[in-house]
């Protein structure tokens, strides 16, 4: 009796690992990938939709910008945001002249002939964090994050 | 065969099962099991222990160890509840350490006030808890403001090892090697890009004194032929460059100092947990 239950105690154990085992059709596969950088910087909103002047002049000078030297030159600003974006975000901060200095100023060093911006710290992507926080004159917006840092945006 | 095997499977788990005569939930083995938890630094989970304890026996040495729990915890309201169960013990003067300590993580940037609010020095009768508490005092002060504290006063409560690195904290409070963002602005004013060079940023300096020229040369040669729609671009383009560089300036002086503070505060935070907020080393776990 004990012999016939200790044969279906084994049957059972045998049974369930052959019927759960790995499949052939089941295997790892190599997956569809694509490692490309998704190239949707072009896809601009060229649109002239606008609330007040202000508006009208920030996204005059954002298109002429993007027309003229992002869609040119690529997605190649070292840092984030990007110089349009900083500007965009410059004159929403503060007003259109402090604005265009701030970004007159960032463009200046994003050109910096040297590529001394290892002052900065980076974010996930490997660019420079350079929020606008940081340009408007006013002492207790300024967050100094080391270079060490890595920021999460 | 089967039956051979069958045996050696069943066998241990009878000669290995739990016995019913090791009671596990006795205050010795629940104090044991805390303890090592303890050690382990599994301070949520010790403390836990430690206070089932409590409710059946009395003991300051106990007490003291929730107390640091909740203070490694971060948990200083608990803390502070603990410190008063601590009136009549052995250990009051070790509680009124962990106290201030924790007072001082709690609001480093205001501890200086219990010193001058009120009189908590003449209620100290140990020498070592009077010393942590001036130490912390000088430490808040480095933190906030000297409030016309001395170098002497504020240096005396260290020891004289740790006196050089304090008295550098204090000078470089007193006199901070703050850039002015006012200069930085007129010498970029004056030479485009010598602000930012003067706050140390040569690479930036350097490209906008480049870009600047280049632009005010490039304005005046079209000028100079007649050029004048292209001459009045350049103009545009430069007076841009250069504002941008005078405001870049003044702001790259902002963040200099910013950055003075933070390596200032980020000194007194090392230099506070080298030493463990001066917190004496308790010998529980050997």
């Amino acid at each position: 009796m004990i012999k016939n239950n200790l044969k279906i105690l084994f049957l059972i154990i045998f049974i369930s690992t052959s019927a759960f085992c790995q499949l052939e059709d089941l295997k790892w596969k190599k997956a569809d990938l694509s490692y490309e950088i998704p190239n949707n910087f072009r896809q601009r909103d060229y649109s002239f939709e606008f609330n007040n002047a202000g508006d009208l002049v920030k996204k005059s000078i954002a298109y002429t910008y993007w027309f003229f030297i992002s869609d040119v030159d690529g997605d190649n600003c070292p840092f984030r945001p990007s110089c349009s974006a900083f500007l965009m975000q410059s004159v929403e901060e503060t007003n259109i002249a402090q604005g265009m200095l701030m970004f007159f100023d960032r463009f200046t060093r994003d050109m910096n002939i040297y590529k001394g911006h290892n002052h900065y710290p980076r974010v996930k992507t490997g660019h420079y964090f350079d929020p606008p926080d940081n340009y408007t004159l006013d002492q207790e917006t300024i967050k100094y994050i080391p270079s060490t840092h890595i920021v999460k945006e | 065969m089967i039956k051979i095997l069958a045996i050696f499977l069943l066998l241990p788990s009878c000669i290995y099962s739990q016995s019913k005569s090791i009671n596990f939930h006795s205050i010795q083995n629940k104090k044991l099991f805390a303890d090592h938890l303890f050690c382990e630094g599994d301070y949520l989970r010790a403390v836990e222990e430690y206070e089932a304890i409590r409710k059946t026996i009395k003991n300051d040495t106990i007490d003291f160890k929730i107390l640091l729990c909740y203070s490694e915890l971060g948990l200083y309201q608990q803390a502070e509840q603990n410190v008063s169960l601590s009136s009549n013990s052995d250990l009051s003067s070790e509680f009124n350490k962990l106290f201030y300590i924790n007072q001082f993580k709690k609001d480093q940037y205001s501890f200086y006030s219990f010193y001058e609010l009120r009189d908590y020095q003449f209620t100290i009768k140990k020498f070592s808890t009077l010393n942590i508490f001036h130490k912390l005092t000088s430490m808040s002060y480095l933190y906030t403001d000297l409030n016309s504290r001395t170098k002497e006063e504020i240096v005396k409560p260290f020891d004289v090892k740790d006196r050089s690195t304090i008295s550098s904290f204090y000078d470089w409070k007193l006199d901070p090697p703050y850039k002015s963002p006012a200069l930085a602005g007129i010498l970029s004013a004056i030479i485009p890009g010598s602000g930012k060079m003067y706050v140390g940023e040569w690479g930036d300096g350097i490209t906008a004194l480049l870009v600047t020229g280049l632009l005010a040369f490039l304005a005046y040669d079209n000028f100079r032929a007649n050029h004048d729609t292209r001459a009045w671009i350049f103009t545009g383009l430069g007076a841009f460059f250069y504002g941008g560089n005078i405001y870049g300036s003044v702001v790259s002086a902002q963040i200099f100092n910013a950055r003075i503070n933070f390596e200032f505060k980020d000194g007194l935070n090392l230099f506070l947990e080298q030493k463990n907020y001066f917190m004496p080393e308790y010998d529980f776990c050997n």
